[in-house]
């Protein structure tokens, strides 16, 4: 048995008052508040050299909290205040999205699992460090495996609601 | 459920993360006023629509964000061989 608390909607009440939801090996929670940007560049060599920090190179890899999206796109989870410098005046696009997305970390032994009955990919293969657009139905969000059993989960604040009572509706079903 | 290979990632996923964009190695004319109506209009709407080996763009929309080319079998659906926008027709 399963306690679902209900989740709040105001995008503030979101960020502060959302219970975790525990049950059948799965627990899914608010990840704290983070620093986000979105990275764009043609050539990663410029974009690392305005950011001061080294880039992951293939395609779905993380390093140092920024993952690699796209031939030419990264994502930045950095702690909550970190800054990155904007490169003005450079061949790059460094955007601050942090109010952008909420992160949600779904982690337990069951884990992989729940994320699995909404979520295309193939988890077994998805490694630790591993890092990707994808869907949740048919919500876009972008998934990050941190350990075997603990993933993160980023979304758009407009769709965290949805996804929230989703997730929770797999953890129950399980 | 399809799966498509994308020539970005490298890795084969989910035909839902992907968005069909049309006939691929259609490049739009350099200099549009100098084409008549007819030409336009080909440009614009007339397409081969082949009964059979079809290059096409498909869009990898949920995942690297990536414009590819496929070549798709429009009977059978079996995607023959994806690569990436701007190689040779294959
Ligand atoms: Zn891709």
């Amino acid at each position: 048995m399963i306690e679902i608390t209900p989740l709040a909607v105001s995008a503030a009440d979101l960020v502060v008052g959302t219970a975790p939801v525990s049950g059948h090996d799965v627990r899914l929670s608010l990840a704290p508040a983070a620093a986000r940007y979105s990275l764009r560049a043609r050539d990663p060599a410029t974009l690392a050299g305005v950011i001061g920090r080294a880039l992951p190179t293939r395609i779905g890899d993380m390093q140092g909290g920024i993952a690699c999206l796209g031939p030419d796109e990264y994502y930045a989870l950095l702690p909550a205040g970190e800054r990155v410098p904007d490169g003005a005046g450079l061949p790059v696009s460094v955007v601050d999205v942090s109010d952008r997305a909420l992160g949600f970390v779904v982690e337990g032994t069951g884990a992989a699992a729940a994320i699995a009955t909404g979520c295309p990919l193939d988890l077994d293969r998805f490694a630790v460090g591993r890092a990707t657009r994808t869907l949740f139905e048919t919500v876009e969000i972008i998934l990050l495996r941190e350990d075997t059993t603990r993933f993160r989960i980023e979304v758009w604040r407009s769709f965290a609601p949805w996804l929230w009572h989703a997730l929770v509706a797999a953890i129950a079903d399980r | 459920m399809l799966l498509i290979h994308c020539p970005y990632c490298d890795e084969d996923r989910a035909e839902v993360e992907f968005v069909y964009g049309g006939e691929a190695h259609i490049a739009r004319p350099l200099d549009p006023s100098a084409l008549d109506d007819t030409q336009w209009e080909s440009y614009l709407y007339l397409r081969r629509n082949p009964r059979g080996r079809h290059h096409e763009r498909w869009r990898h929309t949920y995942g690297c964000g990536r414009f590819f080319n496929a070549v798709r079998d429009t009977v059978s659906d079996v995607i023959e061989t994806t690569y990436k926008a701007g190689e040779a027709r294959r």
